[in-house]
This record gives structure tokens, sequence and C-alpha cells, in this order.
């Protein structure tokens, strides 16, 4: 019994051209007993950044709190909202805190950061549950299907995706990938971050 | 002088040695059946845990000029295994004047893995080619001999990554068919070739255990033309017989590292 | 073995919970109330590890009851849940953690709907339309995916809660005898009779 897959549940990131996609199952389970199909794990950190929280669920509470907590303290301190590429940081250093008694969770990041022209650029990032970054450039995933996620996620992604196709193959990869995971789907959210707004849809997806 | 002994007796307890008689050798393997052919797929990368033995250990095998076998687990018995398979399908040969059929040959790799319940062939098989009615078949087995007449199957390190692709690519898994249209049950043979490769350039590329080279079997129904192999390079025909189903082979380069 | 059941319907929530006090292969009680009232329009079912069940509810109920005091209204019923879960969370990564298996459910006075947590040892929290503890939820949350109506009535809901606690006693091997069912709506907290 690993604790990582306690509750099961999956997350996934990607980047478009202008736009980053973040996305997860719906699913909390007691092992294989599903308890609720609708156990949110990807949140608003800012108006252009989200996390998702793959892992242990009393963890997935807590460390939503805790990023809820730390990121205010940021706002008021420097008044100015927090970048992705600082949050993501700011992620890892509160894992490592508890580098020998680990919250059991896999976070992902994903979001829009300002370039010193003025524009937004895609940033995504995942750690594993010791504060390890990965920033990767195409995608990053998290979860009991995470080996599905990369297969699929390495098939179908492309560069430059346009929002639509960008939220097609990130909620393609998805849905594909947690109907081979048993711990995984039960329902799907996908939010797309694009510079003018934010595309969140709930999808339908197999109940088994 | 007895005390001497039972002092030491904590420090000579005698140390267990235990044989495992099974290693994994990772790679992966991929079949497919189309309407009037089948395709299947292995890459040709051999490791023992971080070590590779060697970047060219062929997987897949031809059985007979309808039947391919491909053999993913460990390496040892996979061709153990294939040796067995191809000595029983020559008795048969030799005793009915003709090449067992496809579903024969898929009971018969039943039979033989069910023989070894108790100490088995550490492998999955897929076994790939045309059936008596002329249509495409892949069979997949796990090591005790359960099989199943499937569309497509992946099998190995990478199945993982690979099955659920699949089920995308193939089966349309969570795809709607545009209205007043269904999805095809059949694909054709280049977008299936195509599918293949890049299914093996997604696992080489996320499992360490996977890449080097890629075998792609092709069999073709008996009478159908070579249609949807013109633009494929290196292509070479193994077939043995005349006017009988044709089995050709390609090989692809994969990422080495 | 202990099990619990809620299901919210239109306007209410039902809790009920065996009454059945087990050490061992040995019945000790079985007419035990493992349904705390937390204010006039929560309720909280508790099962898990005797002794610290007890402790735990009531210091729940004691806190919930301060912050009423201090404050003159009392916390909604997600608020307490999130509360709850919170203790059970830092009591986790502590020398020894509470065992505590809680139902939460409430009357949203602003809201004017119902609202039910469902809450583990660990201190997963979740909102659901219906929940279950113990071995019995193996079988009542199938049924309840069956036949769960969140507009039904009080007389339908505790139809439906019939049907779990029947299918219970029927299948499941170790099933308890007796349960206390517990309602909570826009008049507050009441206990009914099956």
């Amino acid at each position: 019994m690993s604790i990582m897959e306690y509750n099961g549940g999956s997350v996934i990131a990607m980047v478009g051209k202008d736009c980053v996609a973040i996305a997860s199952d719906l699913r909390l389970g007691n092992q294989a007993l599903g308890i609720s199909s609708n156990f949110q794990k990807v949140f608003p950190v800012t108006d252009r950044i989200y996390v998702g929280l793959a892992g242990l669920g009393t963890d997935v509470i807590t460390l939503r709190e805790r990023f809820r907590y730390r990121v205010n303290m940021y706002t008021i301190k420097e008044e100015r909202e927090i970048e992705p590429e600082t949050f993501a940081h700011l992620v890892s250093s509160t894992l490592y805190e508890h580098r020998f008694g680990p919250y059991f969770i896999e976070p992902v990041v994903a979001g829009l950061s300002k370039t010193p022209s003025g524009g937004l650029k895609p940033f995504i990032a995942a750690t594993d549950l010791i504060g390890c970054i990965n920033f990767a450039k195409d995608f990053v995933v998290s979860g009991t299907a995470s080996s599905k996620l990369f297969g699929l996620a390495e098939g179908l992604w492309e560069p430059d995706l346009e929002p639509e196709d960008l939220f097609e193959t990130i909620s393609q990869t998805l849905l594909n990938a947690v109907d081979r995971d048993a711990y995984s789907g039960w329902g799907a959210v996908v939010h797309v971050l694009t510079k003018d707004k934010i595309i969140s849809r709930t999808l339908k997806g197999r109940m088994d | 002088m007895l005390m001497p002994d039972i002092a030491m007796a904590p420090h000579t307890l005698p140390t267990q040695h235990q044989f495992n008689p099974y290693t994994e050798n990772g790679g992966t393997i991929l079949a497919i059946a189309g309407a009037d052919f089948s395709v299947i797929a292995g890459d040709t990368r051999q490791s023992e845990g971080y070590n590779i033995q060697t970047r060219y250990a062929p997987k897949v095998f031809r059985l007979t000029d309808r039947a391919v076998l491909a053999v993913n687990g460990f390496a040892a018995d996979g061709n153990m295994f294939v040796k067995k398979v191809k000595q029983r399908l020559e008795w048969y040969r030799h005793a009915h004047g003709k090449d067992m059929p496809l579903r024969a040959i898929a009971r018969l790799i039943q039979t033989m893995l069910y023989a070894r319940r108790f100490f088995p062939y550490y492998v999955y098989n897929i076994l790939g080619g045309i059936e008596e009615d002329g249509t495409g078949a892949v069979y997949s087995f796990d090591p005790v001999g359960s099989y199943e007449r499937e569309a497509c199957r992946a099998a190995g390190a990478a199945q993982s990554l690979v099955q659920p692709f699949l089920d995308n690519q193939i089966y349309f898994k969570n795809q709607t068919a545009p209205p007043d249209s269904a999805h095809p049950t059949h694909l054709p043979l280049p977008t299936v070739l195509s599918i293949v490769i890049d299914s093996f350039t997604s696992a080489t590329e996320r499992h360490i255990e996977v890449g080097d080279g890629l075998e792609m079997y092709i069999v073709l129904a008996r009478g159908r033309n070579l249609a949807g192999l013109e633009g494929i390079t290196g292509m070479q025909e193994l077939t043995t017989t005349q006017d009988g189903e044709r089995v050709f082979v390609v090989r692809r380069e994969l990422k080495k590292d | 073995m202990e099990t619990s059941f809620a299901i919210t319907g239109k306007g209410y929530v039902i809790i009920a919970a065996d009454t059945t006090a087990a050490r061992s292969i040995v019945k000790m009680k079985i007419d035990e109330d493992k349904i705390k009232t937390l204010s006039p329009h929560l309720l909280m079912a508790y099962s898990g590890e005797p002794g610290d069940t007890l402790q735990f509810a009531e210091y729940v109920e004691r806190n919930i009851r301060l912050y009423q005091i201090r404050n003159l209204y009392p916390l909604r019923p997600a608020a307490a849940a999130s509360w709850i879960r919170r203790t059970l969370a830092d009591s986790l990564r502590s020398r020894s953690p509470y065992q505590v298996n809680l139902l939460v459910g409430g009357y949203d006075e602003a809201t004017h709907s119902p609202s039910l947590h469902w809450i583990d040892y660990l201190g997963t929290s979740v909102e659901v339309p219906f929940g279950a503890h113990g071995y019995g939820s193996y079988f009542a949350l199938s049924l309840l995916d069956r036949y769960h109506n969140p507009e039904a009535s009080l007389e339908e809901g505790l139809d439906t809660l019939r049907r779990c606690i029947n299918e219970v006693s029927k299948r499941l091997v170790v099933s308890p005898g007796k349960y206390k069912v517990k309602v909570v709506d826009k008049d507050g907290t009441r206990e009914v009779e099956l």
C-alpha cells in the first residue's frame, strides 16, 4: 500500500501558443473504493497562476491552504502579485521544509508570466514530493496515471497550439490516460489560461 | 569444547542463497490488425536493469507466411518459447502438408503456456497475422496462456504509455464521430504504420528500456495488393510461398540514449 | 463492525450510526449514541478507535460551542468541517494521532441548503451528496449511487436509508443490530425512529 496511491488522482499541465492548460480528474477514493466524484485538485493561485495537487487527499487540502496563506503574505509584503516562476520556488521550498516527513503531494504549476516587454509567456513546472523542480517546456504530469499521461502527451502534444486546440489535446490526453487507471477518473476538469481570459470546463468522462 | 561453538553461533549462522531463475529484459511490443493486414512491431533493445546488453535483439519473429509472433519479458524464455513454437509448427507442416491456421497457432500457444502453469515462461506474447477468412487478426496472451483476439494490443515495459494512446487512436476512445458518420472499424495500412512509429518514438522518449531499433512486420492477406506500402523505404519481403499471404519487415532507427 | 451513513435531501441531512460498542468479539453496549449535536444546525457521526472517538468528539463539541459563545453566532457547516479537518490533519502528524472518522452534516441557515462532509482520520475532507464509513460503506455507497435523490422528501430519504440498513444487515457478516438516526433541517436537529 503506497501512500501516494491511497486516494488516487492525476494532474497534467501543457504549454500552448501564448497560453497554458492545466487539468485533473475528480476522483477521491479509499484505495479501490470510490468516495467522491467531485474532489478538486486544481486551484487558482492568482488570476494568472493555477496549481494542481496530486497525491494524498488530506495533503491536497492542507497544502492548498498553506499556499494560499503564503501567497497572501507575499502579496501583502511585496505589494504585487506573485509571478509563476517565484510561485514554483515557493512550492519547492514549502515542500523541502518537510524533507524528512514530507507532504505526499507532487504539485504541478501552470501560469502566464510577465516578460520585460510587457507580454505574457507560458510557464509550467512540476516538483516531486520534496520539492525538486522540473521546468519542462512542453508538458508535466503527476499522479497515479502519470505513466499513461506521459505516453499520451508524448504522442498527442505539439508546439504552438492555439487555446482551443490545446484544450482538445489536454482533454484527450487526460481522459484516455485516466480510463486506463483504476485510481483516477470519475470526471475531469480543464482550465486554459490565455492573455485575456480563462476557459474552465468540466468534462464528461467514463464513470467506471 | 562445546562452549565456543555455542558462543559463536550467532556469527556462523548459515547464509541462504536463493537462485532466481527469472530476469526482466525490458522492451516493448505492439500489434494492430487491419481489415486485410496485420502489423506486428517491437523495439530491439535488450537490457537488464540499467545495462544495455545489446541494441539489436529481435523480439518479433516470422512463424509462417501468415503468422508473426512478438515475445516480450524474460528474453531467454522468449527465445526458447519461439523455438518450441516453431518446432511444433514444423511438425504440423510435416504431418498435414500445410501451414497451421492462425487461430490454431493461438490455441497451440495457449496450451504450451499453460503446460508450464507452475514454472511459467516469463513472457507476454502477441500473435499477429491473417485468419483463414482473410481478415487481419491480433491475439494477445498473458504468461500462463489466457488469450483473446483483439484489434490492437501493446505489451512490455512501455505498455502503460502505449496502450491508452492506442485506445485513443485505434478505437477512437473519448472521440465523437462527426454527425451522420461513424468511426472506421479498421484503419488503412499507412495510418497504422504511422501510429506504430509514433507509439515507439513516444515510448523511446519517456522510457529508458525502449529504443535503439524498431522492427515492424507486415502481413498482407492473400491477393491483397501492395497499396499503402509505396512510400515505405527499406522494406524487405520474407514470404516463402507463392500466391499466399505475404510477410514484409520494415526496420527503423530509434533514439539510442 | 462500526458503520455510519449520511444522506442529504431536499432541505435536510439524515445521519445514521450503529449503536454497538464492541471490544474484540464482545459487544459491551448496544445503545451507544455515536452522533453528537455540535450546534443547533450541525450533527457529527464519529467512529474509529474507541477512546479516541469520544475524546475527539467532545473536544470538537466544546470548541464549536466556544466559538458560538465568543462570536454570538455558530460556525456554518462548511467552516465547522474545515476546522475539524484541520484539527485531524494536524493530529495526524503528531506523536499520537486521533483515529476518528466523521460525517459532519448540517443545515446552512445562510444559504438555506443542507451540507454534508465526509472526513476520515487522515484529515481528508470532501463535500458529498451522501457518504458512509466502515464496512457498511461497501454496500451502502453503491445503493446510494442508484437510489439517492437530492430532491427527495424526508420520508423518501428515510426509505433510502432503510434500504441501506437492510442491505448491510442482509449481506455483512459482522453487521450491527441497531442504528440511531438523526435529522438536521431548518428546524434544527432531532432524533427520528426508523
